[in-house]
């Protein structure tokens, strides 16, 4: 792709060249762009180009109502849209001094564990495409389609529910999902040893992960790595477990770690966490036909609803990282200001930019997809 | 944990000016003059150990004709999230960068500078990243209209309620 | 020589009118062969690229009616806007578009292709995207579902197949008109790379208002079009627009 000024330059003879990698490219995820300097196929120094996916959220967000808001929320992130609803959610609850029915907070946590079930799966398929792999793709994209059925019974849409409303969820849930739910979960579990076959028990997918795009320990904690990147260097961090929300502080479930930092290591706490947020969802499957009541708590006319003045930080573990949303009202219909500090918006740039330079062109892509980030929350 | 948790009151004892207000479950905002703001992260990061920047938020209030810069920190030792909030004013819109502290600030500075157009002293990348091929003003200020803009700059399509009956636009 | 630019240069046309009898046979069964083996470009330019993987892989399959997606503009057939384009994204899009080859088709996937969608009021995102390349076939919905994409790229076949999705010669009979309304938004600098006004002489698609007021902002990158060696119409058949004969649809 030309600039549109562009003007052919005579350089010298040099050994280093300047290559566009994306917006149009297969290896970039999403709509996002890399400026690399290489030198044979090593690269040099790498910039990121985001902003192909620029909406102006935070602005139009400002525009509407706080009810209106809520369809707005979940296209913030496209593979992962639950946390993004249920944070801004729980954001407007606090400034509101809502309290929501212990029902609404289980309906909650099934539905993020299951975006975060689908997220993996997706991952899977997306690190392994980097490597040319497709098989994983094609069995990781239906193998989530199945809990978009899920949700699609739930909720009434595939992709974007807008089901996470302040004050509690839209509606129950609907007869014997959680028995449908239960058997896909059993489903994807037994698929496990397939994925095992053919991705993490390969000797190539291994040799060709393992020490790319490797980050130490220090190098994360002050790049401000979150998430499962942040896992894999060996620090247990994780929101649901040290700033907890909803019910997570009555689940049980554990926090996988790795030591390497690599890519390899990352997509082993992905596949971990896989299975830790499918045993979540079986904690909530078996809780909640015993937790009752409502499931919203009264609301004033959300078309004239005034939350109070005053400003709060929501944070959430997405299956990226962290998500917050820092929320001012004002005390009008209309949020004053909304900032969305995506889960990958640290990865996809600051972290990106300096992991790439040293590494090799066709490693990019793997390092961008095994930090799984996610360009349109950067853009927002 | 008990030592962390002196240290920080030690933070709060060294800095008198501070504001502290605890907000919720391991929730903490501090309203700070923007001048003493620095030395605050500085004491926190090293004294309290709060290490991450989750982020700075930037708000907009033209009432009074200030910027709100917001610095969410996390302690990993304690689990508290600290919010500190300091004002600076629209003229000059300057203020210092925490690059030196905190490496991630220079991605959120970036984007500050961006969308409301303050700019950081020391920060070492304020290059357009989002809105490269902006040439309007930083929309993220409230004098930035963008109803009106939208309006001045795109047309609207008629709406044709007879297609909601023949999708197909009449061609089958 | 004359002075008619769709006279001016032998090659091939593509205007059925002009063939001879064999030639609209053998282009019938160019079509029909061209509908059933689509390559769809692999750009995702929005959130709608989210559901083309199930469309594409197992689940729901399009590659059992001949498509699969294509890694190169040059080589593909169908660019697939994925839902809202930043003007940033336009840009390339525009760009990507004028690099594929004809004939070419464009789907709109989603509301916000359409009229805007939810982003209505956004002022990074454009509203109708007709305005700036020909579109073939929208799909309505935020998002679409697989289902949806399958019918619409089943609808387009059949239209390939009849002869009838030609949206794409629209594009070098206006170019003047698209390339100011390009030029509204990215400013009268705005030049892609590629020659659109010589391809529309070769492809003799040259229609009244190819050329006007915004192509000759065109002309002042004329020395760096010699410095990179594209053949471009010379300027004097460029200026003789009055004397053009008019090729109607």
């Amino acid at each position: 792709m030309r600039p549109e000024n562009y003007k052919p330059v005579q350089h010298s003879a040099s050994h280093e060249y300047e290559l566009y990698f994306g917006p149009n490219h297969p290896g970039i995820e999403g709509n996002y762009a890399l400026k690399c300097v290489l030198s044979g196929d090593v690269v040099q120094s790498l910039r990121a180009d985001g902003g192909y996916l620029h909406r102006g959220f935070e602005k139009i967000m400002e525009e509407r109502l706080w009810i209106q808001n809520v369809a707005l929320v979940p296209r913030i992130c496209v593979p992962d849209p639950v946390p993004m609803e249920e944070t801004y959610a729980r954001a407007v609850e606090m400034l509101g001094g809502l309290e929501i029915p212990k029902r609404a907070q289980w309906i909650r946590a099934l539905m993020l564990e299951a975006s975060r079930v689908c997220a993996h799966l997706f991952y899977f398929g997306g690190h392994a495409a980097t490597m040319g792999m497709y098989s994983n793709m094609f069995w990781g994209v239906t193998d989530r389609d199945l809990i978009l059925d899920i949700f699609e019974e739930i909720t009434g849409a595939r992709i974007y529910h807008m089901y996470i409303t302040p004050g509690g969820v839209r509606r129950d849930l609907p007869e014997g999902v959680l028995d449908r739910l239960s058997k896909v979960l059993d489903y994807v579990e037994s698929r496990l040893p397939e994925f095992d076959n053919l991705f993490f028990d390969n000797a190539v997918v291994i040799n060709r992960a393992t020490g790319v795009g490797t980050l130490t320990t220090e190098q994360a904690l002050s790049w401000g790595v979150t998430g499962p990147n942040l896992r894999a260097c060996g620090l247990p961090f994780d929101v649901r477990r040290d700033d907890p929300y909803l019910i997570y502080d009555e689940l049980d479930f554990d926090i996988p770690t790795e030591t390497a930092g690599d890519a390899w290591a990352r997509t082993l706490v992905r596949r971990e966490e896989l299975l830790q947020s499918i045993r979540i969802l079986r904690q909530i499957i078996a809780t909640l036909p015993k937790v009752g009541g409502p499931i919203r708590c009264a609301l004033p006319n959300p078309l004239a609803w005034n939350v109070p003045a005053g400003s709060v930080y929501a944070r959430t573990e997405s299956s990226k990282g962290e998500l917050g949303f820092f929320v001012v009202s004002k005390g009008g219909a209309k949020p004053w200001r909304v900032h969305v500090r995506g889960p990958s918006s640290m990865h996809a740039v600051h972290v990106l930019e300096r992991l790439g330079p040293g590494s090799r062109l066709e490693d990019v892509a793997q390092i961008m997809f095994s930090l799984d980030a996610c360009p349109p929350e950067v853009d927002r | 944990m008990n030592r962390e948790l002196e240290s920080l009151d030690a933070v709060f004892r060294e800095m008198p000016d501070l504001k502290v207000e605890h907000t919720g479950p391991r929730r903490t905002r501090i309203q700070v003059e923007a001048d003493a703001l620095p030395t605050l992260l500085e004491l926190l990061k090293g004294r309290a150990g709060y290490l991450h920047l989750s982020a700075i938020s930037c708000v907009d209030w033209p009432d009074t004709e200030e910027f709100e810069l917001v610095y969410h920190l996390w302690s990993y030792q304690v689990s508290n999230l600290i919010s500190a909030h300091t004002r600076i004013p629209y003229d000059p819109g300057r203020y210092v960068s925490v690059y030196d502290l905190h490496a991630p600030a220079v991605y959120f500075e970036r984007d500050i500078h961006e969308m409301f157009g303050v700019w950081f002293e020391g920060c070492p990348d304020q290059e357009p990243f989002i809105l490269t091929e902006w040439q309007g003003p930083p929309p993220m200020r409230k004098s930035f209209d963008t109803v009106a803009y939208v309006n001045d700059t795109f047309e609207w399509r008629e709406y044709q309620p007879e297609w909601a009956n023949d999708p197909s636009g009449g061609k089958g | 020589m004359s002075t008619d630019p769709n006279q001016a240069v032998a090659c091939r046309t593509v205007d059925a009118e002009e063939r001879s009898l064999l030639g609209r046979v053998l282009d019938r069964i160019a079509d029909h062969c061209r509908a059933r083996s689509l390559f769809v470009l692999h750009y995702c330019t929005g959130c709608g690229a989210i559901e083309l993987p199930p469309t594409m892989t197992s689940r729901f399959d399009l590659e059992r009616v001949g498509m699969q997606p294509m890694v190169t503009p040059r080589q593909a057939d169908i660019l697939l806007i994925t839902g809202y384009l930043s003007v940033k994204t336009l840009k390339r899009v525009v760009m990507t578009y004028e690099q594929m080859q004809g004939p070419k088709y464009v789907i709109g996937l989603g509301s916000c292709t359409i009229n805007g969608g939810m982003y209505w009021n956004s002022y990074a995102t454009i509203k109708l995207l007709d305005r700036y390349i020909p579109v073939d076939n929208y799909i309505a919905g935020c998002m679409p579902r697989p289902e949806a994409i399958q019918q619409v790229f089943l609808d387009l076949m059949g239209r390939i197949d009849r002869g009838e999705a030609q949206a794409w010669k629209d594009y070098y009979r206006r170019y003047d008109w698209y390339l100011g309304q390009q030029q509204q938004l990215f400013g009268t600098n705005w030049q892609a790379p590629t020659d659109v006004v010589g391809e529309a002489i070769r492809y003799r698609l040259v229609g009244e208002q190819t050329l006007g007021s915004h192509t000759a902002h065109l002309e002042r990158y004329a020395p760096y079009y010699d410095q990179l060696g594209i053949i471009r119409p010379e300027p004097a058949r460029m200026k003789a627009r009055p004397q053009l004969e008019v090729v109607s649809r």
